[in-house]
C-alpha cells in the first residue's frame, strides 16, 4: 500500500439487482489531497462515495480508508470508522431539526464520548473559524442554505477526520452561498484536509480540486490534475 | 378504475408495513372489542341469558296425584307454554355411601321440551332404569365425575350417567318416568312458561289461570323464576363487576390505539396528498384517496378481527359465564354488528379530521407538512437534554416524544391503560389467592382426621379412605394421643350440629371447636373467639344475609335442645351458612357428642407419610383424609379470564406503541441516516427509539398503577358485595412496594416490547439510500 495513501480502492465492482453500479474502479487519494468525482446522473459516483463512507457495501473489490479494510468491518465497526475515520457533506445538509445549531455540531464529538461541556467548546471554537459563531443557538430552519451548510462542514470537521467527504455541496445552495462553501473547502485542503468530493459542477471541481476523476457507466473515464482557479 | 382507486391502491401497495400494521391493529383492536363487548353483554343479564337459552319456567308448580290428575293438569294449563306433568319423588341420600342430602328427582323421558330445555354439559341422558343426571351447575364446585353409585336401602341403585344444568331448578336430579315410578313419587311437576312474567303480580296472574278448576288443595307448592333469579344472582353476581371493568378497559383501549394508529398514518401521508394536489386531483379527491387508502387494510382488519374475536374471545367469555349455567354461549348479533360496522366508522373518523385538515392545506405547504413539527417546547426540551450527562443516543430518544406530542400523548393512554389492566389482574389474582389460601388452605402443614360420624349426617367419605372412620378410643384418648405424636405443633377437636336458626328461612351449621383454636381455627376479623357456652363467630355473609351484627344474639335449636347465641366476633370464612362456636356450647345443644374430626399441625420437618402412619398405628379406627385442594372453580376462572384479558389487552398496547415507533422512524429517516452517517452504531439506534418509547413507559407505569390500584379497590368491594360479603383485609390491602414497584415496570416492558422490533428495523436502514433520496 501506498504509504501516504488516505484511500486505497482495488477493482471495485457494485452490482444491483438490475443494474451495475461500479464495475472495476481502482483508485488511490493521497494525504493532502482534494479530488473531484464528476460524471452524469446514474454513472455511479455518490455509489463511489458511499463506498468510502463505509455506508454501502461492494459486492467485489476493496475499500481501505486510513489503512482500514472497510471490508473487514461489521456494521458496528463501520460506524465507529465513521465517527473518526471520515467527515461527511451532503447536498441537503441532513441536520437534526431539533437540534440548534451547536448542538448538531457537538452531537458529532458527543458520540465519541467526548463530554458534553469539551463537545461544544469545540464545536464553538469551530464556529469562530467558520464565521457563523452569531448563529450557534439558532434552530436549522432558520438558517440561510449557506449557514447549514457550514454548519454541516463544522460537524464533518468536528472529529478531526483524515477524509473530508462532500456529496454536490454546493448543488442546493444559491450562487452566493456556493461560492462561500467552495472558499472553504479550498481553505480546509490548503492547510493539510484531505478532500474527496462528487459534484456535477465544473467550477467547484475546477477550483477546489488538484485531481478531477470523470466516471462514466461505473467506470473511471478519465482522470486529470488539474490548475486550480482562484 | 377510477384515478381515485388506482391512486389508493398504488399507495396501499407502496406503504406495505403501514398497510400491515392497520390490518393488524384493527383486527387485534376488533377482536378486542367483540371480546369486550361479548363480556359486557354477558355480564349485563347472565341469568336472563341462561333462562332465555333454556327456556326456563316462569313457574314449576308441584301437585298431589292423589287430588289431581296429569290430564286435568294438562286441560288446566290450555293454550299456556308448558311442561310436563312429571313424576316427582323426594330421595333421602344420608344412608348412602354418598351423601347428597335430599334429593328432588324428576321423571323425564328427555331434557328438551318446550320448557326448562337442560344443558347436559357432561355425560348423557338417562334412558334406562338405573340411571340418573344430577342437577349441576357447570364447572361449579365437588365432584364432578361420573359412574358413581347412589345406594339407598329399600330403593333402587342409581348410577350417576350425566350432568345437566337447569337454570329453573326444576330438580335435584332426574330419572326415566319408569325409574322414577318405582321411586315411589310423591308429586306431579308441571312447568309454565308466561306471555307476561316480568312481576310477581304477573307471575301469580299466570298461576291463577293454570290452576283454574284443579281441585282445591292439589297445588303442594310453587317456585316462581323471579326467587330463583334472586338467589342466582346474589351468588352469582360476583363476576359482574369483574367483567364490566375489562369490557370497558378492552374497549378504551382499542379505540385509543385505532385512533392512534390511523391518524398517525393520514399525517404520515401530508407529503403524499401534496403530491396529488400538485397532480391536479381536486381536494375531495385527494382525501377519497386516503380515506380509501386507509379503510382497505381497516375492512380487512375489521373482518379478521370480528372472526378471531368470536373464536378466541368465546371460550375467555365462556368461562366466566359458565357458572351462570350458560354452555352454549353465542354472542348476540348487535356485538358482531357493532364490531363490524362500528370500527370501520371508527377508523375513518379518525381518518377523517387529519385528512380534511389536509385537504385543505395548499399542494406545496402539504408537501412539507410531512417532515416532523417542532414546538417550542419540544426544543427547549431537546436542548436541555443536550446539556445532561446522559449518553447521547439516550438524550436523543428522550426528545422523541415531544417532538409529537398527540402521538405521544395517545401511545401514553394506551400504555397507562395497559399498566392500569395489568395492575388490576394481579391485584385480583393476588385478591383470589389471598382469599382462597385464609378460607381454604391447602394445608400443606397439617392434616385432617376423621373420627366418626357427626350427628344427623352421613359420614365423610372418600375412595382412598378405605373404610369408613370409626374411632377405637375415646374423643379424650384420641386427642391426647394426636398430642403425643412425635411432630404434632398443635390439635383442634372438632365437632358439628345441623341447626335450624329462628326467624330465618335457611338452617346452620355450627362448628364446635376445642384445644388450639388460636392456631388452627379460622381467623377473627373483628370481636373475639367464643370463650364461653353462650357465644358465636359467624363470617360475613352470614351476617349480611340475616341482618345480623356483632353483638346480636340468634335462637338456635337442634332436636329438642334451643339456646341463644351471641355473635361476639366475624371470622373469615367463605361458606355463609357455617359459623362457629367453643366447645362448651356443644355440651349445652348435643351434650356427650365427641369429636367426629380432629385437625392436627406438625412441626416443620415431619413428613406427612411417617405421621399419617403414626396416627393409624395410635387408633386404626381413625382415616386421614387426601391433601385439599386449596383453589376454587370461582377463583380460577377470575385468575384464568384476568391473565387472559390482560395479555390481550397488553398486546395491543404494545401494538400500539410498535405503530408510533414505525411511524417515528419513518418520519426521522433522514436524521436515523445522517446520526448512522456520523457514526452512531446500530446498536445506539436501537437505543435510541426504544428510549423515546421507554419513557413513555415509564411515565405509563407510573400513572397506570395508581389507576389500576384504585379500580382494584373500586371492584374488589363490589366483587365483595356482590357476594354478600364485606372487602376483608385480605382482599383488599394485597399491593405491596415491591409488587407495586414491579407493576410500574410493566409500562416500560409493554413500551420497550412494543418499540424493540421497529427500532432493530430502523437500526438496519440503509443510509445510502435514506441521504440520497431527498
Amino acid at each position: 500500500m501506498n504509504n501516504d495513501a488516505v484511500v486505497e480502492i482495488t477493482d471495485l465492482r457494485k452490482e444491483y439487482s438490475d443494474s451495475i453500479a461500479l464495475n472495476g474502479v481502482s483508485l488511490t487519494v493521497r494525504a493532502g489531497e482534494a479530488v473531484a468525482v464528476m460524471g452524469p446522473s446514474g454513472s455511479g459516483k455518490s455509489t463511489l462515495l458511499n463506498m468510502i463512507a463505509g455506508l454501502d457495501r461492494p459486492t467485489s473489490g476493496s475499500v481501505v480508508v486510513h489503512g482500514t479494510d472497510l471490508g473487514a468491518l461489521d456494521e458496528t465497526g463501520l460506524a465507529l470508522f465513521r465517527r473518526r475515520g471520515i467527515g461527511m457533506i451532503f447536498q441537503f445538509f441532513n441536520l437534526l431539526d431539533d437540534l440548534s445549531a451547536l448542538d448538531n455540531v457537538a452531537l458529532a464529538a458527543q458520540l465519541t464520548g467526548t463530554p458534553a461541556g469539551q463537545a461544544r467548546k469545540r464545536a464553538l471554537e469551530l464556529f469562530g473559524e467558520l464565521g457563523i459563531e452569531n448563529r450557534k443557538n439558532i434552530y436549522p430552519a432558520r438558517l440561510s442554505g449557506g449557514e447549514r451548510q457550514r454548519v454541516a462542514v463544522a460537524r464533518a470537521l468536528m472529529n478531526r477526520p483524515a477524509l473530508l467527504l462532500a456529496d454536490e455541496p454546493t448543488g442546493a445552495l444559491d450562487s452566493r452561498s456556493g461560492e462561500q462553501v467552495m472558499d472553504l473547502l479550498l481553505d480546509l485542503n490548503q492547510i493539510g484536509q484531505t478532500l474527496l468530493l462528487v459534484t456535477h459542477d465544473e467550477r467547484l471541481a475546477t477550483r477546489c480540486a488538484s485531481r478531477v476523476i470523470e466516471v462514466v457507466d461505473g467506470r473511471i473515464a478519465r482522470e486529470q490534475s488539474v490548475e486550480r482557479v482562484s | 378504475m377510477s384515478a381515485v382507486w388506482t391512486a389508493a391502491w398504488a399507495a396501499v401497495r407502496r406503504r406495505v408495513l403501514q398497510t400491515i400494521v392497520i390490518g393488524i391493529v384493527v383486527l387485534a383492536s376488533t377482536a378486542t372489542i367483540v371480546m369486550a363487548l361479548g363480556l359486557l353483554e354477558s355480564a349485563a343479564a347472565p341469568f336472563d341469558r341462561a333462562f332465555a337459552t333454556q327456556q326456563g319456567a316462569h313457574l314449576s308448580a308441584a301437585f298431589d296425584p292423589t287430588k289431581t290428575s296429569a290430564d286435568q293438569l294438562k286441560q288446566a294449563a290450555g293454550q299456556t307454554v308448558s311442561a310436563g306433568p312429571f313424576p316427582q319423588a323426594t330421595v333421602d341420600t344420608s344412608a348412602s355411601q354418598v351423601f347428597l342430602g335430599t334429593l328432588t328427582v324428576a321423571g323425564r323421558a328427555d331434557p328438551g321440551g318446550p320448557v326448562d330445555r337442560l344443558t347436559i354439559w357432561r355425560g348423557r341422558w338417562a334412558t334406562a332404569p338405573g340411571e340418573i343426571v344430577l342437577n349441576r351447575t357447570p364447572g361449579g364446585e365437588g365432584g364432578n365425575n361420573l359412574g358413581f353409585e347412589i345406594s339407598i336401602p329399600g330403593r333402587p341403585k342409581l348410577t350417576v350417567v350425566g350432568f345437566a344444568h337447569s337454570v329453573t331448578g326444576s330438580a335435584d336430579a332426574w330419572v326415566t318416568p319408569d325409574q322414577v315410578n318405582a321411586l315411589q313419587p310423591t308429586a306431579l311437576q308441571m312447568l309454565y312458561r308466561f306471555p307476561d312474567a316480568g312481576t310477581a303480580a304477573k307471575v301469580a296472574e299466570g298461576q291463577k289461570s293454570v290452576t283454574t278448576g284443579i281441585p282445591e288443595g292439589a297445588l303442594l307448592g310453587t317456585l316462581s323464576h323471579l326467587t330463583v333469579k334472586d338467589k342466582a344472582t346474589s351468588e352469582l353476581g360476583v363476576f359482574i363487576p369483574f367483567l364490566m371493568i375489562f369490557g370497558i378497559l378492552g374497549l378504551v383501549v382499542a379505540v385509543l390505539i385505532v385512533a392512534n394508529v390511523v391518524s398517525g398514518a393520514v399525517v404520515a401521508g401530508f407529503r403524499h396528498i401534496g403530491m396529488l394536489k400538485a397532480l391536479g386531483f381536486t381536494p375531495g379527491q385527494v382525501m377519497a384517496v386516503y380515506l380509501v387508502m386507509i379503510s382497505i387494510p381497516a375492512v380487512l382488519g375489521c373482518v379478521l378481527g370480528t372472526v378471531a374475536g368470536n373464536f378466541f374471545a368465546k371460550p375467555i367469555v365462556q368461562d366466566a359465564v359458565e357458572g351462570f349455567g350458560v354452555t352454549e354461549l353465542s354472542f348476540a348479533p348487535w356485538v358482531n354488528a357493532v364490531a363490524l360496522l362500528g370500527m370501520p366508522a371508527l377508523v375513518v373518523s379518525a381518518a377523517l379530521v387529519p385528512a380534511l385538515r389536509a385537504r385543505g392545506l395548499p399542494a406545496a405547504q402539504a408537501i412539507s407538512a410531512g417532515t416532523t413539527t417542532h414546538t417550542g417546547r419540544a426544543l427547549r426540551i431537546q436542548r436541555w437534554l443536550t446539556t445532561t450527562p446522559l449518553p447521547r443516543s439516550v438524550s436523543l430518544g428522550l426528545g422523541v416524544p415531544f417532538a409529537r406530542a398527540g402521538r405521544s400523548a395517545l401511545t401514553l393512554a394506551s400504555v397507562v391503560l395497559g399498566v392500569m389492566t395489568v395492575t388490576l389482574a394481579a391485584g385480583l389474582t393476588m385478591s383470589v389467592t389471598a382469599y382462597d389460601s385464609a378460607v381454604r388452605p391447602s394445608y400443606d402443614d397439617r392434616v385432617e382426621v376423621l373420627a366418626g360420624r357427626p350427628p344427623g349426617l352421613p359420614v365423610m367419605r372418600t375412595p382412598e379412605m378405605g373404610e369408613p372412620p370409626n374411632a377405637t378410643l375415646s374423643d379424650a384418648d384420641d386427642e391426647k394421643m394426636l398430642r403425643s405424636l412425635p411432630g404434632t405443633d398443635a390439635v383442634l377437636a372438632v365437632s358439628q350440629l345441623e341447626t335450624e336458626v329462628a326467624g330465618g328461612t335457611q338452617n346452620a351449621t355450627i362448628f364446635f371447636y376445642r384445644g388450639d383454636t388460636g392456631k388452627l381455627g379460622p381467623r377473627v376479623l373483628t370481636g373475639h373467639w367464643p370463650d364461653g357456652p353462650g357465644q358465636v363467630v359467624a363470617p360475613s355473609r352470614f351476617l349480611n344475609q340475616r341482618g345480623l351484627q356483632v353483638g346480636d344474639t340468634i335462637t338456635v335449636q337442634a332436636n329438642e335442645n334451643r339456646t341463644e347465641l351471641k355473635i361476639v366476633g366475624v371470622v373469615l370464612t367463605n361458606n355463609e351458612d357455617e359459623i362457629f362456636a367453643d366447645w362448651s356450647a356443644l355440651n349445652v345443644l348435643a351434650p356427650g357428642t365427641r369429636a367426629h374430626s380432629y385437625q392436627v399441625r406438625f412441626t416443620s420437618g415431619t413428613v406427612r407419610e411417617t405421621f399419617t402412619a403414626a396416627i393409624a398405628k395410635g387408633d386404626p379406627g381413625l382415616r386421614v383424609m387426601p391433601p385439599r385442594d386449596g383453589s376454587s372453580s370461582t377463583g380460577v376462572i377470575i385468575v384464568s379470564a384476568s391473565v387472559t384479558l390482560t395479555l390481550v389487552l397488553g398486546l395491543v398496547a404494545a401494538l400500539g406503541v410498535f405503530n408510533t415507533v414505525v411511524l417515528n422512524a419513518r418520519e426521522r429517516r433522514r436524521d436515523l441516516g445522517m446520526l448512522k452517517s456520523i457514526g452512531m452504531t446500530p446498536r445506539q439506534v436501537t437505543v435510541m427509539l426504544v428510549t423515546s418509547m421507554g419513557v413513555l413507559g415509564v411515565l405509563g407505569g407510573l400513572a397506570g398503577v395508581p389507576l389500576g390500584v384504585a379500580a382494584h379497590q373500586l371492584v374488589v368491594p363490589a366483587m365483595a358485595h356482590a357476594a354478600q360479603s364485606d372487602a376483608v383485609d385480605v382482599l383488599m390491602q394485597v399491593y405491596h412496594a415491591p409488587a407495586l414497584a414491579l407493576l410500574a415496570l410493566a409500562g416500560v416492558v409493554i413500551a420497550v416490547l412494543g418499540a424493540l422490533v421497529p427500532a432493530r428495523g430502523a437500526a438496519r436502514l440503509s443510509i445510502a439510500t435514506v441521504l440520497h433520496n431527498e
